[in-house]
């Protein structure tokens, strides 16, 4: 009540102001799912990280065009083969008005590397170093090429605000995943807002930190209410009727009306993320068959989906790397002969086919779930019968973690802008203690792939790098280590007036902070 | 004397039935007419389904990703194979209808006569029995009256969902659904047939039948209960058309019938993401299947109820 009065307060205060200075700017922004949880390292996910981006800052990050910006890390430079040295922002302090050190950075480093989810990006990464309070030294056991890719994933939290106990004796700066954590709960980062409020699937309200140090920033947004809007029309719609100001995914049915609609504009931007079906080995005896794997590949028409349910809206794929990337092999194209599926399940002995369960969310890529009932009726014409069940992101990550279902939909976006990163969560050997095949539900697990990763991890050279990505793509490719459907392309929508064009990216991380509205 | 007994033969049940009041009133009702046929096309259709549908809408194997969202035959750019068009998935919308009608058919139906079972004997023995069983049964449905239908139904689905985890729900969600619809909506019956046994039970027959040493349960199903039957009927009709809106409701949200064996509901909302950008016959066709079938049940309804009122009886 005391809220919905103060917004009402702010409301006739901005009427009656006007345009004045004093006028706060609010943007409503609808999503079709608001982050799981508040801890950072909870969730390797794009939910996660667009949150993070808002209350936190990286050390860099990537600009519009792909290079490297300069945030919380001011400069750097490599000492050694194995040493990057970071001299970070001073003036920097965290919400609790605790100063950014590094020391922090270092106590940020040591949980990430004990996140289930976060710790295999940092495989090649054994220690952060401080030399003082704003310098500190990030060594990698190898030398490697993706060192500040995988910085702008190094979010600094307050180490003073994280550690103690709280008032129920748990350690604050305990990890959890799905469950019920200090961290899960409580926000203090250097990013330009704070969280003022938030329930879970209904609403979160983002205020501007007074103290953020980024005061180049051009950013005027005082405050941001998101709101998760599940239905993809509800969602269009709200956006043309005025009552949201930011959207995102704009479905790829009303691209269209987005564009059409007066005072409204859509941004799209061809994506890198690879929607994916796992096939579980553990579970499904004839899935350790590759030919099974294969014949399932040939039996789903990807093409169909693009075209069809995606209205062209994505690329077509057949390996998990899209162009551009080091490890893309342009010659492994897209599988699609029904016949020859057939064929290849009777070589393998189940021209009877079998009945198994597959799992989708609903709400965490555009049309999952239209995609996966789509595949469910491809397959049973290679009398695969698949027993469908789709449920809200919330829902599906720990059922995905219980590895629930035979097949299970999963979409990847490489974190480091690196093919190896693909390979590393979805389709390495599992391997808890290092995190890789963190996202490999499918159990796919090849040493020789492996081995193949491993060595481009370590190789400097980039043509050698690529060689050896694209031998690990096509690998992948002739076994069938996953279903690969296409990339999907991203669309925002935003009212007339919200700049939301320059702070949009393709990694789908919005900069709030520095969004700009009239 | 006995001259005058002619060999007329006993009037068929039918005939009898159409020269009675109701058929005369029938008879001189065109509403009442048209609605009952239109609710006989629609009832026999749906039961032939299998006989009348191009296509089996349950066999994923005969739906093509490729044949997706084409339009009804007379738009442009349809495909003949398809008399209606195709959902998003691209099921024919003809043979889809067809089968969800028959879904949402059934489901009403079943769970019309569950609620009637329930709410018959528990309205007759409140009834008939009275004092404290009667407060307690009556004061039941009021706690049940006051939560509606659909929140009811949507807490009852969200937990048997989580429990029994979706899989099998989705094998038996056509049971939960009728199970909810049916144990949600008990009251109605149980009124209707409380007032009318406690203005019957006064009356001599009943006395009669007491004294010649009938038990009560006898006296309740063979006295009490034929003679109760007018209003039943009428709340039967109402009820029907109530469960098929419930059941569509409940689908539209995600909770009834999955969407590999959609019903009329489940169909609807599949083409509701469509609705605004171009495809609105995945959801408009449905539709006006959905209200159509609603609107003649509930006509027949209104007209049976008017014929079975004595107060408005030849008024």
């Amino acid at each position: 009540m005391k809220f919905f009065a103060s917004t009402l307060a702010v409301a006739t205060l901005s009427a009656t102001l006007g345009t004045a200075a004093l006028a706060e700017v609010t943007v409503k922004v609808a999503y079709d799912a608001d982050p799981v949880s508040l801890d950072p390292h909870e969730q390797l996910s794009g939910g996660t990280l667009q949150l993070s981006h808002m209350v936190f800052d990286p050390l860099v990050r990537w600009t519009q065009d792909l290079q490297f910006e300069p945030r919380l890390a001011e400069s750097w430079e490599q000492i050694d083969e194995t040493t990057m040295r970071f001299k970070l922002r001073d003036g920097v302090t965290f919400h609790s008005g605790n100063a950014l050190t590094a020391k922090d950075v270092d106590w940020t480093f040591d949980r990430l590397k004990q996140s289930p989810d976060f710790k295999g990006i940092f495989a090649s990464f054994t220690d952060v170093e401080v030399v003082d309070d704003l310098t500190f030294d990030l060594k990698t056991s190898e030398p490697y090429p993706l060192v500040l890719h995988t910085a702008t994933y190094i979010f600094p939290m307050d180490s003073a605000f994280y550690t103690g106990t709280t008032e129920d004796g748990k350690d604050k700066s305990e990890l959890v995943k799905h469950g019920d954590s200090f961290a899960s709960r409580n926000l203090s980062g250097t990013g330009p807002f704070t969280v003022t409020e938030r329930e879970q699937g209904v609403k979160v309200v983002f205020d501007r930190f007074d103290g953020y140090w980024d005061t180049a920033s051009e950013g005027n947004v005082d405050n941001i209410i998101l709101t998760p809007i599940k239905e993809d029309p509800t969602r269009v719609a709200a956006l043309l009727a005025g009552d949201v100001d930011f959207i995102a995914p704009v479905p790829p049915t009303d691209l269209k009306r987005v564009e059409e609609h007066d005072g409204t504009t859509l941004i799209t931007m061809p994506g890198t993320r690879i929607i994916t079906f796992q096939l579980n080995q553990d579970r499904v005896e004839a899935f350790k068959d590759a030919r099974v794997r294969q014949a399932i590949d040939f039996a789903v028409n990807n093409a169909g989906i693009v075209d069809r349910i995606m209205r062209g809206f994505g690329t077509v794929g057949a390996q998990a790397s899209p162009a551009g990337y080091l490890g893309h092999d342009p010659a492994l194209a897209p599988r699609y002969d029904l016949e020859k599926a057939k064929a290849l399940m009777a070589e393998a002995g189940y021209a009877d086919g079998f009945t198994v369960t597959m799992m989708a969310p609903n709400n965490r890529y555009v049309n999952d779930d239209k995609i996966a009932q789509a595949v469910a009726s491809m397959l049973s014409k290679i009398n695969i019968k698949v027993d469908l069940q789709t449920m809200p992101k919330a829902q599906y990550w720990p059922k995905f973690d219980e590895r629930a279902a035979d097949m299970m939909m999963i979409g990847w976006h490489s974190d480091t802008e690196d093919s190896a990163n693909f390979h590393q969560f979805l389709t390495h050997c599992p391997d808890a203690e290092t995190g890789n095949g963190q996202y490999n539900s499918g159990n796919y697990c090849n040493p020789e792939a492996d081995a193949l990763m491993a060595q481009a991890n370590a190789e400097t050279d980039q043509a050698k790098r690529a060689e050896l990505l694209s031998k690990l793509e096509g690998i992948l490719y002739n076994e069938a280590a996953f279903i690969p459907l296409h990339w999907q392309n991203l669309a925002w929508g935003a009212r007339e007036g919200v700049h939301a064009e320059k702070i949009v990216n393709a990694l789908n991380f919005p900069y709030f902070g520095d969004l700009v509205v009239e | 004397m006995s001259s005058l007994s002619t060999n007329q033969p006993t009037p068929s049940r039918f005939s009898r039935l159409w020269n009675s009041n109701m058929g005369y009133s029938f008879r001189r009702n065109p509403v009442a007419i048209v609605s009952l046929a239109i609710f006989l096309i629609i009832a026999i259709a749906s039961t032939l389904a299998p006989v009348l549908a191009p296509f089996d809408p349950y066999d994923p194997a005969q739906i093509d990703i490729m044949n997706s969202e084409y339009p009804p035959m007379w738009v442009d750019g349809a495909d003949p194979q398809f008399f209606l068009g195709t959902d998003d998935q691209g099921r024919d919308l003809w043979s889809t209808i067809l089968y969800g009608t028959r879904l949402s058919l059934l489901i009403g139906l079943c769970a019309v006569a569950l609620q009637a079972f329930l709410g018959i004997s528990i309205g007759l023995v409140a009834g008939y029995v009275g004092g404290r069983i009667d407060s307690l049964l009556m004061r039941l449905a009021d706690i049940q009256l006051s939560f509606s239908t659909l929140m009811v139904a949507i807490i009852f689905l969200a937990v048997t969902q989580a429990m029994f985890g979706s899989e099998t729900f989705n094998q038996y969600a056509i049971y939960f659904l009728i199970a909810v619809i049916g144990v949600a909506e008990w009251p109605q019956y149980a009124r209707t047939v409380r007032a009318t046994v406690l203005a019957e039970k006064k009356k001599e027959y009943i006395d009669s039948a007491r004294v010649l040493g009938f038990g009560p349960i006898r006296i309740m199903v063979r006295h009490i209960l034929p003679n109760s039957l007018s209003p039943i009927f009428v709340i039967s009709t109402v009820q029907v058309a109530n469960a098929i809106i419930s059941e569509a409701s409940l689908s539209f949200l995600g909770l009834g019938m999955p969407p590999s064996q959609p019903s009329l509901g489940s169909l609807i909302s599949s083409g509701f993401d469509y609705i605004f950008s171009g495809s609105w016959w995945i959801t408009a066709i449905p539709g006006v299947v959905l209200v159509v079938l609603v609107l003649v049940i509930n006509l027949l309804g209104d007209w049976m109820r008017d014929v079975l009122n004595p107060k408005l009886y030849k008024g």
